[in-house]
């Protein structure tokens, strides 16, 4: 009879695969506040996993589309504050003293040859008013002409400022602003006026809804634009906080911020400046995804180990309760095999059921966030693979020592323990 | 087909090293329904674990339908568990989250190769037995009596060439216990069934052909 022992079947598993399966889930059932204490960890864990990618994925997609959208020939030039200045009462000082002046910004484009168009804008503080009401998140900014081009404004309503328009009182409103005077019940907004201190702007045109960048340090959609020499008037003291400049085409934006330093310079000495470009803004901005992303990898590894730990532990619990079954199993004819096989069945099901909720979880809270942070949404079929493929090591690592404990049980003890 | 020759079993409990089996010979011929019959402490179950390949002896030696035994092998001993012997216990030991049905099935869910209509052979045998009825219920919805006919008939699934029986009417009360031993019987006379039964009391041992007492470790007549 032995020597007729067939092994040839060896390789037909389904059935005992497809029992083990029914088994896997009747006993993960019968047990569901453990089976769900147990999933937490792994829901966590393959959640922020999941988040974590995701947002990743969309931040990419989203910054990239903003540079784009702006244009990577742009470079944004500011005054240097002297926060890196290591004494900062004398950077402060030196601050205060010099500005930029209006007359050499507009004088760039002759005296760098590597830019062709300058962009100057004024952050004036106050809020506007209209019809005694404050308009919130307004700001009041000069710019001159060039502002709209190089920001891709688009008028949907009478017309930009002009370079004409120096000195005048005239403004043009961004869509949210247009918006909030529309609610007080006003059908022309052209012609309307505004209040912003003690001063009075006439409405002259209304911009489109435009996208947030990651290139512009303000929102166009909640500004008030007036004529760069108006607000330069107005503001009192605080110069020109901001120049974008068109980079013309053949130069790297590296030849056009040297020459716009020596430009300036030239103009005063004293004056410090920061240029940034996109390319400096991306790197800056994935630096920043880089933390965060580490950040996010720590929770995740920590919650994922936690979360094996626990699947580990009902295991565990599982096979010493079910110490007679095996002893059973055995008599019957399982071997080793069948009965570790079983468990790490039941353990791969049970961290898969934690991966399916930690996917829901993780693709929820991408989608949270991108709709806070006002991101397009993207389905990243990529982070799914990944949660099913964790959640299935985890199952596999943390069902593995259980379930070889089971498989080495001693049949007759087995069978003794209640 | 079964075979036992000067077996020995000895166990190590702490310093002092206690033989249970003392030289044991044993030959049961096909067909046979035999009892081993004992005081508890006799070594009989120790014997039983070893005819049912749960337990290798110290020394000596074991053929079973002719061939010896290897204890080398865990994987083979639970094939031959699976193929040639069928369990029966006193505590029945059926898996309480699976049917009357499943559990006859189980012993088929272990063996490789051929499953062709387990289902309806289940059937069968819970018809055999006299549970068809009661073939989608829970081991826990049903009594003791019924819970044993269930397992006699997932002994026989497997169509083994051994019944091996450890007190298979302890626990039940005297006339369920008299069911039980008419079923034995009826099985070895109808169909040939080879039956080893272990117990302890000379009612249900003198129900069979043969009696074989075990006193001290070894088999006295």
């Amino acid at each position: 009879m032995q020597e007729g022992l067939s092994y040839e079947g060896r390789g037909d598993c389904r059935v005992i695969i497809r029992a083990n399966i029914k088994e896997a889930l009747k006993s993960l059932m019968s047990a569901k506040q453990r089976t769900l204490l147990a999933l937490i960890g792994i829901v966590i864990g393959i959640g922020s996993v999941i988040a974590m990618v995701s947002v990743g994925h969309i931040v990419q997609v989203e910054s990239l589309r903003q540079f784009k959208e702006m244009g990577t020939d742009l470079i944004s030039i500011e005054k240097d504050d002297g926060s890196d200045s290591s004494s900062p009462g004398i950077g402060g000082a030196r601050a205060t003293k010099s500005s930029i002046k209006l007359a050499d910004v507009l004088g760039m484009t002759a005296g760098c040859s590597a830019i062709t168009v300058v962009a100057p804008s004024v952050n004036v503080s106050g809020q506007a008013s209209y019809g005694g009401k404050n308009i919130p998140n307004s700001r009041l900014m000069g710019v001159t002409e060039s502002f709209r081009d190089i920001n891709k404004l688009r008028i949907s309503q009478g017309r930009f400022i002009s370079d004409l328009d120096a000195q005048s009182q005239f403004c043009v409103i961004g869509s949210n602003v247009a918006t909030a005077i529309r609610k007080q019940g006003c059908g022309n907004i052209i012609g309307e006026k505004l209040k912003v201190g003690e001063k009075v702007y006439t409405i002259v045109g209304v911009t489109e809804n435009v996208p947030e960048s990651g290139m512009r340090n303000f929102s166009p959609n909640d500004a008030l634009c007036v004529h760069i020499s108006t607000a330069l008037r107005s503001s009192k003291g605080s110069g020109i906080s901001n120049i974008i400049a068109r980079v013309s085409a053949g130069t790297t934006n590296n030849i056009a911020r040297e020459q716009v330093m020596a430009y300036f310079k030239s103009k005063n000495s004293t004056l410090s400046l920061k240029v940034s470009s996109p390319e400096e803004i991306i790197a800056q901005m994935e630096k920043q995804m880089r933390m965060i992303t580490l950040l996010m990898g720590a929770v995740g590894s920590i919650s994922l180990i936690v979360g094996g730990v626990g699947v580990m532990n009902v295991m565990l619990v599982s096979v010493s309760e079910r110490r007679r079954e095996i002893g059973i199993r055995r008599a019957l004819g399982a071997k080793r095999g069948d009965i570790s096989g079983q468990f790490l069945i039941e353990s791969v099901i049970l961290s898969m059921m934690g991966g399916t909720l930690g996917i829901l979880l993780g693709v929820g809270a991408s989608y949270l966030v991108s709709l806070f942070a006002h991101w397009n949404f993207l389905f990243s079929f990529k982070a799914i693979l990944l949660g099913v493929g964790v959640s299935n090591v985890v199952g596999i690592f943390s069902g593995y020592y259980p379930a070889r404990q089971a498989s080495m049980l001693d049949p007759i003890v087995a069978l003794k323990s209640d | 087909m079964l075979k036992l020759q000067e077996v020995k079993k000895t166990y190590r409990i702490g310093p002092t090293e206690v033989d249970i089996l003392k030289g044991v010979n044993l030959h049961v011929r096909k067909g046979e329904l035999i009892s081993i019959m004992g005081q508890s402490g006799c070594g009989k179950s120790t014997l039983m674990n070893i005819i049912g390949l749960l337990d290798r002896p110290t020394s000596g030696s074991y053929k079973l339908n002719g061939s010896e035994i290897v204890y080398a092998d865990d994987d083979a001993l639970s094939e031959i568990r699976n193929r040639s012997i069928g369990f029966i216990f006193q505590q029945y030991f059926l898996l309480s989250r699976l049917t009357a049905v499943e559990n006859v099935e189980l012993p088929m869910v272990y063996r490789r190769g051929d499953h062709g209509g387990i289902r309806e052979q289940s059937m069968e045998l819970l018809r055999r037995v006299g549970m068809d009825g009661q073939a989608s219920h829970r081991p826990s919805e049903l009594s003791g009596g019924q819970q044993q006919r269930i397992a006699i008939a997932r002994a026989l699934i497997g169509k083994p060439s051994l019944i091996l029986a450890d007190e298979p009417t302890g626990a039940l009360d005297t006339t369920v216990g008299r069911e039980i031993m008419e079923l034995f019987k009826a099985l070895n006379a109808d169909e040939g069934i080879t039956l080893v039964i272990i117990t302890h009391d000379p009612v249900i041992a003198n129900q069979c052909k043969r009696v074989s007492l075990m006193r001290d470790g070894v088999i006295a007549e």
